[in-house]
């Protein structure tokens, strides 16, 4: 039977071939991807009506289509993207040709790249488990091919316990195979995926909706206890330039070296910080970080910052202190955060006299201001009205309506008016604790800014005046009007069985992320440093005698079963056997082929009776034989006769 | 010695025309110290060749009719009360012979059934307390109606097990249904068969049958034939060692008629139908149709 004919087989194969290419989806062209379908669905009606696949000449044609269309969507061959789209274009027109079995192994081992190339793209757990998935369909698809009886559901199940058998030797493959570094310049030409994120200045008249996506940012693993929700602020970049509108960092931060040395006291929280892929090198540290591993550095404004490519994720082991004094402010420093655009106007200036800003100690200033933020009509929304025109002004006598950036920048102006030395600090502020996992996620809409204000003795202190207006959205890390768009907190009360389901999604989810964070902590991110803390944590200090031992070893273990395999077969066969066997093939050329079950009698009284001339030879080999072979009583001369007879023959 | 069996044989052919293979089987079985099965429709020559067999090789012989109420003291014999010295004396029965035929052992009721088939196996018949040694060389030919035929009992597997060989006889070809029909009565012409072998000779005969050695390239065929029996999907069941060592046996009395003192592959092969054919459960109830596949697939050592 011709298994490339076998409709089983192909339909099983076409399945999982459609089901490997499916998450491609994302990103080759959709012209590439429904030419690729195009094509699948072309050979699956092909299983039925044999004289609809296309002929050697159609074929060419589709090829060259085919090629047409990758050069028109992609200019070029190398590279990540190119080489994908090619390979999937290559199965797809190979599904077209299928003649032999050859060719059914060709398109399973294409298949294979294909699925493989998915994890260039993406490297979650769940695409894991789905490539892990497929893989298994095709492995079956493998076996039902050499199969007598291909049986789709026996073939899974054989599937399915090979790749269980394969997973231990992957583990070990895993953990001791050097972790080699893509070479660059396999990516060079991947397009420049914009993240959303923090940028580098903030403008909160020109937002009317800030955006809240769900993106993680980063996690964080307590070593000891966790910081209560007040004392979450993950420092990011610091603003202390501004235009009225417009907040900016200070790019010259270079008067590091005249800065007073911070004291730090309190009990310090140690963590490990597992950054997502950015395309920024911020590394967003609890205030205020002191200790830090070697690619990362401390600026000027306190911020942590990596040299090292943000594009991947990366882990951190971060020390910090919540209790800090940074001790005397640089010129520099002054200059930076008492400036303003231009003279305030006589409204501000009004108000900050009203709040005792110019004649009383700036603590005495600060807590008036949030008393005022307070008291006086300010509400906190994510959805504020446009301030285009002198936005703090706006924002502080009309609107009235503000997230936390409008908080900080109109605080901080104020500071600024009443010679206070004060900057805009962004970050991200709090994070949701996985109870499983026990770590704290921090995703985009946790995005914060509040204010440092620089206080004599005390050092640069850290004023949240969002704090002040929703002290819920710092104390407990809710984000109402973020609930309420997500439909997670509604004004109905909820029936006690809608709470139960709702907790127990929430655990649910807390789960997956907990998994997911172990699956980028642990496989994602096991590269050569990790490898060789581990190895070496488990004695292994050179990575070069290690990989030594592990090729001698996997070489002497593979020579072992070989000889192993080959002298068992070596010893079942016995000389007088292997002469008798050059005897038979001898006798092939002459158009005799010994069958299976044919005893030497009677092949040699077939042999008699093909070629009689040759009746005495052929009967004395094959009576020798048989005395050697099942008789009693045979000499090493009888041997060295067959030989001798055999060769004569 | 070979010669003798030769002239035996020969003389056989004359009587049953045209089933020299089969005579042949019939000779190795009994060499083999074996039990002969004969199926077939009446009238075959079943009988004919068992009565042939008896007169040849000088044995007693006693034909046994089993019909559906036979019972086992018409078989094994049965105690009699003697009037003049008031004891119970054993009448042995028509088993204690050195050659049985029992005719349609199929048609009988299992008990009946059972009786001929322990004595058989024992080679001993046990009556009230006492054992009855049976002559030596004890031989059983028992033949049967195929068992679609009205009023059979067919034999279990147990009991079928028992057989070293059963034998398919079939139809005689035209030549030698011409010759039958030309020639003179059977029965008459057994009456005047001379006596070839003693049972002293058939005696040591047996004994140099199992000095025929078997080499361990016959001993790996042997057992990849039974395990594949056990391992193909073919058989409902495959052939236990009681049959393996049957399948020997027979080869090595195949090999002696053969004039070898050895056995080789093409031995095995040619008694392989008549010894697994009714131990295997397939499709089919032809021996050699059944056998077919291990020939073709099993690989000659």
């Amino acid at each position: 039977m011709n298994r490339a004919q076998n409709k089983n087989i192909l339909i099983f194969l076409l399945a999982s071939i459609g089901l490997i290419v499916l998450p491609h989806f994302e990103h080759i062209p959709n012209a590439v991807f429904a030419f690729f379908y195009l094509l699948l669905i072309w050979r699956l009606i092909g299983i039925w009506k044999q004289n609809w696949l296309p002929n050697k000449l159609c074929l060419f044609i589709l090829t060259v289509c085919g090629l047409a269309l990758l050069y028109s969507q992609y200019q070029g061959v190398l590279g990540r993207d190119a080489g994908t789209r090619l390979f999937i274009m290559a199965l797809g027109l190979k599904l077209l040709e299928i003649k032999s079995e050859r060719d059914l192994y060709v398109i399973t081992y294409l298949a294979f790249i294909v699925a493989a190339s998915q994890f260039l793209y993406e490297q979650s757990l769940l695409m894991a488990a789905y490539i892990l998935f497929v893989c298994s369909a095709l492995l079956a698809t493998l076996i039902c091919i050499n199969s007598c009886k291909p049986n789709p559901v026996v073939a899974i199940k054989t599937a399915g316990l090979i790749i269980i058998q394969a997973l231990p030797m992957a583990v070990v493959l895993f953990v001791l195979f050097p972790r080699v570094e893509a070479p660059k310049w396999m990516f060079f030409n991947e397009q420049y995926q914009a993240k959303t994120g923090l940028s580098d200045n903030m403008e909160p008249g020109s937002i009317s909706d800030l955006g809240m996506s769900d993106e993680l940012v980063f996690r964080v693993k307590f070593i000891g206890k966790l910081p209560p929700p007040r004392e979450r602020y993950w420092r990011g970049p610091v603003l202390s330039y501004t235009d009225g509108k417009k907040w900016t960092q200070i790019k010259k931060l270079n008067f590091s070296h005249y800065m007073d040395k911070p004291v730090f006291n309190g009990t310090p929280y140690q963590y490990t910080l597992l950054m997502e892929p950015q395309d920024k090198h911020w590394v967003f540290a609890l205030e205020l970080p002191v200790e830090f591993t070697s690619p990362v550095s401390r600026n000027a404004n306190y911020q942590l910052i990596t040299s090292d490519t943000p594009d991947k994720r990366t882990e951190y082991n971060i020390t910090s202190y919540p209790n800090y004094n940074t001790g005397f402010i640089t010129r520099t420093e002054f200059k930076d955060a008492t400036q303003l655009p231009n003279k305030p106007s006589d409204k501000i200036t009004q108000l900050v006299k009203q709040l005792q800003g110019f004649d009383s100690t700036p603590e005495n200033f600060i807590t008036q201001l949030l008393t005022h933020f307070r008291k006086e009509d300010f509400h906190y929304t994510l959805t504020p009205p446009l301030m285009e025109e002198n936005p703090i002004e706006t924002f502080l006598f009309k609107t009235r309506y503000g997230f936390c950036s409008h908080y900080a920048a109109a605080f901080v102006y104020l500071m600024r008016v009443a010679h206070i030395p004060a900057r805009v600090v962004t970050g991200y502020q709090g994070g949701e604790y996985n109870k499983i996992g026990h770590f704290l996620e921090i995703r985009q809409a946790d995005a914060h800014a509040w204010a440092e204000v620089w206080l004599e003795n005390k050092g640069w202190v850290r004023i949240d005046p969002t704090a002040a207006i929703a002290p819920e959205r710092i104390e407990q890390n809710i984000n109402i009007d973020q609930l309420i768009a997500s439909g997670i907190i509604n004004y109905v009360p909820l029936s006690e069985n809608a709470q139960q389901t709702l907790d127990w999604l929430k655990q649910s989810q807390q789960l997956w992320h907990n998994l997911d964070y172990s699956w980028q902590r642990w496989v994602i991110n096991y590269d050569n440093k990790h490898q060789a803390i581990f190895l070496s944590s488990i004695c292994i200090d050179d990575l070069k005698a290690m990989l030594y031992w592990l090729a001698g070893l996997i070489g002497s273990i593979t020579a072992l079963l070989s000889w192993l395999l080959l002298y068992e077969k070596r010893k079942n066969i016995l000389p007088e056997m292997q002469i008798y066997q050059y005897f038979c093939k001898k006798m092939l050329k002459h158009g005799l082929v010994k069958a299976k079950g044919e005893g030497a009698k009677d092949f040699g009284d077939r042999i008699i009776i093909e070629h009689p001339e040759k009746s005495i030879a052929i009967r004395k080999i094959t009576d020798l034989f048989i005395k050697i072979h099942y008789g009693k009583y045979s000499t090493s001369d009888d041997l060295k006769a067959l030989k001798q007879l055999i060769k004569h023959l | 010695m070979q010669n003798d069996t030769q002239h035996l044989l020969e003389a056989a052919n004359q009587i049953i025309l045209g089933k020299s293979h089969k005579i042949r089987l019939a000779l190795c079985c009994l060499l083999a110290r074996g039990h002969l099965l004969i199926e077939d429709i009446p009238g075959v020559g079943k009988t004919t060749l068992a009565h042939t067999l008896a007169k040849l090789l000088g044995l007693q012989y006693q034909r046994i009719q089993f019909t559906s109420d036979i019972l086992p003291a018409d078989i094994i014999g049965a105690s009699i009360f003697d009037p003049k010295n008031l004891t119970f004396t054993f009448l042995p029965g028509p088993l204690f012979k050195q050659l049985v035929l029992a005719d349609e052992i199929n048609r009988a009721t299992p008990k009946a059934q059972s009786a001929l088939l322990e004595a058989m196996e024992e080679q001993t018949i046990s009556v009230e307390g006492k054992t009855y040694q049976l002559p030596e060389p004890f031989f059983v030919i028992a033949t049967q109606n195929p068992s679609h035929q009205i009023g059979t009992f067919p034999l279990p597997e147990s009991q079928l097990d028992r057989f070293l060989m059963r034998l398919e006889l079939g139809y005689p070809n035209q030549e030698s249904e011409r010759l039958l029909l030309q020639g003179q009565n059977r029965r008459s012409l057994i009456n005047s068969l001379p006596v070839k072998l003693t049972p002293e000779q058939l005696l040591i005969m047996q004994n140099k049958v199992s000095e025929v050695y078997a080499s361990n390239a016959v001993l790996d065929y042997c057992q990849a034939i039974i395990s594949y029996t056990r391992e193909s999907s073919d058989y409902q069941y495959g052939l236990s060692p009681r049959a393996g060592l049957a399948l020997l046996n027979a080869a090595k009395a195949w090999a002696f008629l053969d004039k070898r003192d050895a056995v080789i592959p093409e031995d095995i092969q040619a008694v392989l139908a008549a010894v697994a054919g009714h131990r295997l459960k397939s499709g089919n109830n032809d021996s050699a149709a059944i056998v077919a596949p291990i020939l073709a697939k099993v690989a000659v050592q």
